[in-house]
């Protein structure tokens, strides 16, 4: 329930900064999106009272007041940067608050001083002239004014077509609804809470019984017994049928039943909802009673609450008689009543039937059609309110089919069928689970490899076992395609978190810079999503602070647009994802990168030695820091290596590219997924390591002519004219292998970010799929993976080969 | 029968530690049955560069990577072949990291009431004080209980 609550609320929030954002950028509200401010706000609200997390719920609450009176008053908003302050400052601390949440220790925030903050500005906006004449009503009178006018012609038209058209109409005009809520639900006061909060929208006048829901926790006693009361008049644009449709999806709710108090009066059922039918036998059939016993059970199976008149029909032959000349008299309770009438209708021996009074509901669903116009309202209104009555007061004993209802009744089950018709297809799961399932589905694949490649089948020719063996194969790759692409996310979630982050910068640092997405639909584990994001703030904070010129003349003096650019792509490139964070800005000073780095002491060798590329990469050494002043953002030096420490640590890399003056990019690679690796295996001495397949370029044995060596003795090879430096396996891990002599053993040319090397080991095993995992934590304390290990993985025959990491090895090089 | 045996021993344990002596040499040394996981018979090892000697590198346990400690080496006593007798008793922590250390001979599970256990003297001289927790008397001998967080982690 916590975990859905966090999950929902945060959704929400990010849905309410893109609306935010959108809305700030056209520097306009248009009616939907402050509806859907509204509506978010809403949610949060009743979602969070029922968590019982009252200062969120309050905070909520503060923003909806205020987004309620720009709705209904539309004030001139003198200041929309306060406005947008306010409410991005509020979401930012119910995101905190919901980060709080998740912790062991959780204490409420309180929340007075930006509620204090939103009420000052929404009096303000009180106070504000309202913009259109006509709702010039006082914002006090604002929840009734504004909605009255157009939602009175629907409030007369609700009550009319109400079956009794001997009683008088509810006085207040009000549909009176009972809600009853699912048996051990708990807390219903606050479910009934929700109810409200769900439909108070798109009603013009709200009552309900119990008051107090909100504040004492008794009233959920008394909606158990006597259901929760609502009492309501649809506002514009919305229809009783649809606040009806949204309480009976409101979760935990029952049923909730019309009690139009006309219609109660008339059926004289305390219930109401009663429709009441006679029925008509063929002439002759015989045993009447007995076949409108039948009718009876037929009802009872689809629908509660049937009584009939005569009572007693199964023990009284005579009433037969009175059946045949009066009609067998059926009333029952029932949502849909057409079907039930079907029924009746199908049931043998009936001839005819007659509704004399038609349900309640018949009555909400004639309403719809008058409301939608309500110019046209007085004129509209008989019409439909007319039908029913009509029909119900002249029966016509001969038709075989009653058509009377239909028009009314059938609209109302019509609309159910429409919502109920849509279905749901997306389901939200635990990442846990799918950890689960990606794990359970590795330990399969290692398995099918056990089973496969057993010792026990060597030699022995077994022709259909490998067919099913291959059959195998196929499926637990495709099964493995199947759980991959589920955990898949387009990174666009991770781009619009830096809409945020440079629309907050570009107003503290004074800078115009516009932000562009490429590519943001390319799609990423989850996991790897959410290590993204320190990092690409990281790097977009960089852009914003250091990269984007100081001066906007500064631009225009480099023959720029004054407004800076800032550009986040993405796209896929041979199993990986490449995620580019460019900028237009004043790009790096090599030379100034160069004169830090050596007053810092971080070079290692002479600085004439550096080429451009490196000097650029320095910057993501640690300790470095180019911007001589620390600023809010970005400048404490533990910037860019941190970045790259993160990105690593996901199994990518990062490098950096720039022109002086034109700017610079950052170039992020990450792998599509980080458990399953397609690697060779290959082997030092009794030691098995696995080379991730996308960083082999080529194995081969090495011809004497190949072998080079260099002043210092280094070893190089020569391959296709160009040399790669020799790194021997067991020199570097201290192994003792089969042979130490290169023309015996085998070389793999490895290549990664561009750098390669030649990696000696004693023979190559052969491929396979290996499931990635972390070494034991024990291990984890040694910085193995600075020597290029960057985990483990159990084989088919249950040993354990360790994978290699290649662009750690190389770097030593 | 079996019913008395369980209950006399959940009576113990109540107000006593069951402990597992297994033997380094000719000393015996235990381990809080708490830890124990399972006691497996010394197999294949994979060797792991780069890290420190007594860890001899890992084994897989039911697909899980278990690295393996030496005792021997850890006490700084010689290394000695592995015979039939060389156990790898594996030992599960809170966190749900597991560890397997190798012993040369698993002993008996004994279960020491509070009288039994005395604190280890405070000497940092000799290598595998160190990792004695307490000293333990029980049936007339004397018997050292280890640490088992210290003997994986200082």
């Amino acid at each position: 329930m916590a975990d859905m609550y966090v999950f929902e609320t945060t959704s929400l929030l990010e849905q309410l900064d893109q609306i935010l954002m959108k809305t700030e950028n056209e520097s306009s509200f248009a009616e939907e999106d402050i509806n859907e401010i509204f509506r978010t706000m809403h949610t949060i609200k009743g979602s969070s009272a029922m968590m019982g997390l009252e200062n969120m719920s309050k905070l909520a609450h503060a923003i909806e007041d205020m987004f309620y009176i720009i709705r209904e008053d539309h004030p001139v908003i003198t200041s929309m940067e306060t406005l947008y302050d306010i409410i991005f400052s509020a979401s930012d601390l119910l995101k905190a608050e919901i980060e709080n949440l998740q912790e062991d220790e959780y204490t409420p925030t309180d929340f007075t001083e930006q509620m204090n903050k939103i009420e000052d500005f929404a009096a303000v906006l009180k106070g504000a002239p309202p913009a259109s004449g006509e709702a010039a009503a006082p914002a006090e009178a604002a929840p009734a004014a504004p909605a009255a006018p157009a939602a009175e012609p629907a409030g007369a038209a609700a009550p009319a077509p109400a079956a009794a058209p001997a009683q008088p109409v509810s006085a207040s005009g009000l549909t009176t609804v009972k809600v009853f809520f699912e048996d051990d639900c708990k807390m219903e006061n606050l479910r009934a809470l929700l109810v409200i909060n769900r439909i108070s929208e798109s009603c013009a006048e709200l009552e309900y019984i119990p008051e107090d829901i909100e504040n004492n926790g008794d009233t959920a006693q008394t909606i158990i017994k006597d259901g929760f009361l609502v009492k309501f008049r649809p506002a514009h644009g919305a229809s009783t049928e649809s606040i009806m449709e949204t309480i009976r999806t409101t979760a935990n709710v029952k049923n909730c039943e019309v009690i139009e108090r006309g219609s109660e009066a008339a059926a004289g059922d305390p219930s109401g909802n009663v429709t009441t039918v006679r029925v008509h036998f063929d002439d002759d059939c015989k045993m009447e009673n007995l076949r409108a016993l039948l009718v009876v059970n037929n009802v009872r199976d689809v629908c509660e609450d049937v009584t009939f008149e005569p009572a007693d029909i199964e023990d009284n032959a005579d009433t037969s008689k009175i059946i045949v000349d009066e009609g067998f008299v059926v009333r029952f309770k029932s949502d849909k009543p057409q079907m039930v009438l079907q029924v009746i209708e199908g049931t043998p021996s009936v001839k005819s039937y007659v509704v004399e009074e038609a349900p309640a509901p018949a009555a909400p669903a004639a309403a719809p059609a008058a409301a939608p116009a309500p110019a046209a309202a007085p004129a509209a209104a008989p019409a439909p309110a007319a039908a029913p009555e009509k029909k119900a007061e002249a029966p016509k004993p001969a038709a075989k089919k009653a058509e009377a209802p239909k028009p009314a009744a059938e609209s109302a089950p019509a609309a159910g069928a429409a919502k109920g018709g849509v279905k749901q297809s997306l389901i939200s799961v635990n990442l846990n689970k799918l950890d689960v399932l990606l794990d359970l589905v590795g330990e399969i694949v290692i398995t099918e490899a056990m089973v496969t490649s057993n010792p026990d089948l060597k030699g022995l020719r077994l022709d259909n076992f490998q067919k099913s063996a291959r059959q195998l194969r196929k499926l637990n790759s495709e099964l493995q395609d199947a759980v991959m692409s589920m955990r898949m996310v387009p990174i666009s979630g991770a781009f619009n978190k830096m809409t945020r982050i440079v629309r907050d910068m570009k107003v503290k640092l004074g800078k115009d810079v516009e932000l562009i997405f490429e590519g943001e639909e390319t799609e990423v584990d989850k996991s790897i999503i959410d290590q993204l994001n320190d990092p690409l703030m990281h790097m977009v904070r960089n852009s914003m602070d250091h990269g984007i010129e100081e001066n906007v003349e500064d631009r225009i003096a480099a023959g720029k647009s004054p407004k800076g650019k800032i550009t986040l792509s993405a796209y896929n490139a041979s199993g990986e994802v490449i995620i580019v964070i460019a900028d237009d800005g004043q790009g790096i000073d090599p030379e100034k990168v160069l004169a830090k780095a050596e007053r810092n002491g971080i070079l290692t060798k002479p600085a004439s030695e550096y080429s451009e590329k490196e000097i650029l990469n320095m910057i993501m050494l640690p300790g470095f820091s180019t911007n001589e002043q620390v600023t809010e953002y970005s400048g404490r030096g533990v910037g860019m290596d941190v970045v790259k420490k993160n990105i690593e640590k996901i199994g990518g890399s990062v490098s950096v590219d720039s022109k002086f003056g034109q700017g610079s990019s950052f170039i992020i690679k990450i792998p599509l997924s980080l458990s399953i690796v397609d690697g060779m295996e290959i082997s030092v001495g009794s030691s098995i390591f696995t080379i991730p397949i996308n960083s082999i370029r080529q194995s081969f044995k090495v011809q004497p002519n190949q072998l080079v060596k260099d002043t210092t003795g280094k070893e190089m090879i020569m391959v296709y004219g160009e040399c790669y430096p020799l790194i021997r396996l067991y020199q570097l891990y201290d192994l003792k292998p089969n042979t130490e002599d290169v023309f015996d053993g085998i070389v793999i040319l490895v290549e990664t970010d561009g750098k390669s090397a030649c990696i000696f080991a004693d023979e190559l095993i052969g491929e396979q799929q290996v499931v990635l995992k972390p070494f034991p934590a024990l291990l984890g304390n040694y910085n193995i993976k600075q020597y290029g290990m960057s985990g483990c993985s159990i084989l088919g025959d249950g040993s354990i080969t360790i994978i290699i990491d290649v662009s750690n090895i190389i770097s030593d090089f | 029968m079996a019913e008395n045996t369980t209950a006399s021993r959940s009576a113990y344990t109540a107000d006593g530690v069951e402990i597992l002596f297994f033997n380094i040499g000719e000393s015996s040394y235990g381990i809080e049955i708490k830890y124990v996981q399972e006691i497996i018979n010394i197999e294949q090892i994979t060797v792991v560069p780069k890290i420190p000697d007594y860890i001899k590198g890992v084994i897989n346990i039911r697909g899980k990577v278990v690295p393996i400690i030496s005792v021997r080496n850890r006490f700084g006593m010689e290394e000695i072949p592995y015979d039939d007798r060389t156990c790898i008793i594996v030992l599960q922590f809170d966190d749900g990291d597991q560890v397997g250390i190798i012993v040369d001979r698993v002993q008996e599970v004994l279960i020491a009431k509070p009288g039994d256990i005395s604190k280890a003297p405070d000497s940092k001289n000799v290598n595998a004080n160190r990792y004695i927790k307490s000293i333990i008397e029980i049936e007339g001998d004397i018997k050292l209980l280890l640490d088992c967080d210290k003997l994986i982690t200082d």
